[in-house]
């Protein structure tokens, strides 16, 4: 429409567009009009946040008094601070063993569940319902199965002469315990992304392949990957960043409410989230969590970044 | 665009503009006028006055106040029942109420502390009164107390004292440390009681008896499976309702008197932890990670999975309610024969930033509460807290305010050999620094020698961060 009005404007010479001026600004004004409720919604509840909690991550703020500006010293302190080190550390290793196992895993799921046989919602939906329950009733799932004492697991163990085993108290199973009950969790919400995937993929690919004498793995390899891989990169792009700021499914199985046992046996399960929280809330050093954030941020920018430009190695895009 | 259309869309963006502003402001509604006052700088007339503006009733002005406090669904009520009493013999004060289960309650404040909406006077956990009276956010009570309160009268008073002689609050319920026992499961094993002359090798001895495998062999038999425990002898965790009584009976302790400085690696702490960690080896006390197991650490005595624990006065409600056949008694000594309890005084502390006036209306809140009989009759009644008024509780109306536990005189003998737990301004920091290490011990993942060094060290890197700063 502008373009409609340009031409016009442009052809008749020495007569002063009034229609375009008068038409653009009420338009626009109206326009402003219309996204002034989000305008000032991300104003207050997003940028304002934003640039005080940049302030605060420069200063020494208690939240019961106002904050002191105290330049790069929370910088400092998180370089020297071991459990910030150690949290980095444990939320690296969460993310790099849950993204890909869950990815997998919820393909294959999804290419399993694609086939257009009966009852087969009903599995979709089984999948499904760890996704939309909350944290509190998966730890009652979890300890069904993992208590060290009253759970299934161990009673088994036990049973075939070998050691009960400590699974979420113990140091070296946390995580990866925590990795699997998060995978169970969330594998269905991926499957259906998927699903949705690879019924986009044009049936004509899988017939001429077959006419070319391609086999199952061949086609999943060679036509479905491919045509797939944009929802990949979303579902990668999408799982790194939540799973870097997990918090609540920390804090409910390693903490069940609590703030002061969350982040499980010795520090093993403090991921970034919770030190960020306990520094802030329990701790009162707002400005050091703040700085923290900041920090997440810095990082899982640089990695989205770096995986907007591996993109064009593996992205096949039509 | 025609008329009506752009009236329309004009309705529309204006509608959509007051829904989304209201959005925002309906949630403050509650603090709404609270807020409007108390917010302006404290001392000066002119937010005396707007503060004063909402209802100006005929002669004199009226304070609102804003009080909050976390409580749950039976104590809720009866607070708000005791507050009516208040406000009827206080016309020219009025009292708007802010309160939530505990831990919402505590998220909620901080942040309301930072925006300047908090409450004129709010109940704090004992725990927590150092936490806002070192950084500035409450008010100095001593000059009011002095004036307005016998000490004599009261317990606890001195027990939210700071190292400079300041009183930071006044005690709204008392919480002390006894030693309860299970009377069945002591019964079942014909075992005696335990008495006031207990030691913790005492204790412990009788424990091992009590403390039963899945099997039905006690501590003491051979062939006992210390990985299969059913019933322990002992429930014991974190600071309050464990380590913190034995450390102190030993001659150990984890601050000096300034709360500024770590004492932790000595030869008493090691000795205490000598018992602790024994105990835990040997199964017949709860570690971490049996803890763990329950549905949390206060579940486990009241489900009748331990004989004896280290128990607060509010753990009777829990008891009771599980119908349990118990009783008390005084925590064990420690070998030279000293004692020593765990003491919270839950108190009423008021916002440093309120007005004059707001804090001297917050304060006959508190006056009342203290000093008025029926108040502290009717709150002893709820069964929750011991009374702050000694008279009260050294009445029937707390002595024999229930027919479990029989031995309540118990829990006012403790009083005198009690002591806070090395409360300061980074009181809930430390002790989470101290756990740390002092779980790697219990669990027998380090020796105790280490975990003392290190846990001096961790403690002290706390408290120099927040001290050596001011």
């Amino acid at each position: 429409m502008e373009q409609t009005i340009e031409r016009t404007g442009r052809a008749e010479n020495g007569v002063r567009p009034v229609p375009k001026r008068r038409r653009d600004s009420s338009e626009s004004r109206w326009g402003l009009i219309m996204v002034s409720p989000y305008l000032i919604h991300f104003v207050v509840f997003v940028a304002g946040p934003l640039a005080a909690s940049l302030y605060f991550g420069f200063s020494d703020y208690d939240m019961l008094n106002p904050p002191k500006w105290t330049g790069l010293d929370n910088f400092a302190r998180m370089g020297s601070d071991p459990l910030f080190w150690k949290a980095l550390r444990n939320t690296l290793l969460f993310t790099v063993l849950f993204v890909p196992l869950q990815t997998l895993l919820a393909l294959l799921l999804a290419v399993a569940l694609n086939q257009k046989l009966r009852g087969l919602k009903w599995f979709r939906m089984a999948h499904f319902i760890p996704v939309i329950s909350s944290w509190t009733v998966i730890l009652y799932v979890a300890d069904a199965i993992f208590n060290p004492r009253f759970g299934a697991a161990n009673a088994l163990l036990t049973r075939l002469g070998l050691d009960a085993q400590r699974w979420l108290q113990d140091e070296k199973l946390a995580i990866p315990l925590l990795v699997v009950i998060a995978v169970w969790k969330g594998i269905g919400y991926i499957m259906v992304i998927y699903l949705a995937g690879l019924q986009s993929v044009p049936g004509d690919l899988y017939e001429a392949a077959e006419i070319d004498g391609a086999g199952a793995y061949r086609k999943f390899r060679s036509i479905t990957l491919p045509m797939i891989s944009p929802t990949t990169f979303l579902v990668v792009v999408m799982s790194t960043i939540t799973t870097f700021q997990a918090f609540e499914q920390i804090y409910v199985l390693t903490g069940r409410g609590d703030m002061s046992q969350a982040g499980g046996p010795n520090n093993s399960t403090m991921v970034l989230m919770l030190d960020l929280y306990r520094e802030g809330f329990t701790y009162l050093r707002m400005g050091y969590a703040s700085a923290i954030a900041w920090v997440l941020f810095m990082i899982l920018f640089a990695l989205t970044m770096l995986q907007l430009r591996v993109q064009k190695k593996w992205v096949h895009y039509e | 665009m025609e008329k009506k259309g752009k009236k329309f869309m004009l309705l529309a963006a204006a509608a959509s503009l007051t829904m989304a502003v209201a959005g925002c402001g309906g949630a403050n509604n509650n603090n709404g006028a609270a807020s409007s006052s108390s917010s302006a700088p404290a001392g000066t007339a002119a937010s005396t006055a707007s503060g004063s503006a909402p209802a100006s009733a005929a002669g004199g002005e009226k304070t609102e106040i804003l009080l909050g406090y976390y409580s749950d669904e039976k104590s809720d009520s009866k607070m708000k029942e005791l507050i009516g009493q208040f406000t009827a013999a206080h016309p020219n004060i009025s009292v708007k109420t802010q309160s939530a289960p505990y831990g919402q309650f505590y998220q909620k404040l901080d942040t309301q502390i930072a925006a300047g909406t908090a409450p004129d006077v709010w109940l704090s956990d004992g725990v927590y009164v150092m936490k806002y009276a070192e950084r500035g956010a409450v008010r100095d009570l001593t000059d009011w107390i002095a004036k307005d309160l016998k000490a004599d009268d009261y317990y606890g008073l001195e027990y939210n004292k700071d190292a400079d002689g300041k009183y930071w609050g006044v005690p709204q319920g008392i919480q002390v440390g006894v030693l309860f026992y299970n009377k069945d499961l002591f019964d079942k094993a014909k075992v005696s009681y335990p008495t006031d002359d207990w030691t913790w090798e005492d204790l412990k001895k009788t424990a091992a008896r009590l403390t039963v495998d899945a099997k039905g062999k006690t501590a003491e038999e051979s062939g006992f499976d210390k990985n299969n425990v059913n019933q322990f002898g002992l429930t014991f965790f974190s600071i309050t309702e464990g380590w913190f009584s034995v450390l102190k009976s030993y001659g150990g302790g984890v601050l000096d008197e300034t709360g500024t400085k770590s004492i932790i690696d000595s030869e008493p702490n090691k000795k205490a932890f000598e018992w602790m960690v024994d105990g835990m080896s040997r199964g017949i006390i709860t570690d971490p990670v049996d803890l763990k197991s329950f549905q949390s650490n206060t579940a486990v005595f009241p489900s009748g999975s331990a004989a004896m624990r280290i128990g607060l006065y509010a753990r009777v409600l829990a008891a009771n309610e599980a119908g349990l056949n118990y009783d008390v008694t005084l925590l064990p000594k420690g070998p030279d024969g000293k004692r020593s309890a765990p003491v919270i005084a839950n108190s009423w502390v008021v916002n440093a930033k309120s007005s004059d006036v707001k804090a001297q209306a917050a304060w006959e809140w508190v006056k009342y509460w203290a000093t008025q009989d029926d108040v502290q009759k009717q709150w002893a009644e709820l069964g929750e807290a011991i009374p702050v008024k000694k008279s009260i509780a050294e009445s029937d109306v707390f002595l024999k305010g229930g027919d479990k536990p029989a031995n309540r005189q118990a829990f006012l003998d403790s009083l005198s050999f009690a002591q806070t737990l090395d409360v300061n301004a980074v009181w809930e920091e430390w002790v989470g620094k101290f756990n740390e290490n002092a779980q790697r011990a219990f669990l027998g993942d380090q020796s105790i020698d280490e975990a003392l060094k290190s846990a001096n060290t961790d403690v002290q890197k706390v408290l120099d961060d927040f001290y050596k700063k001011k």
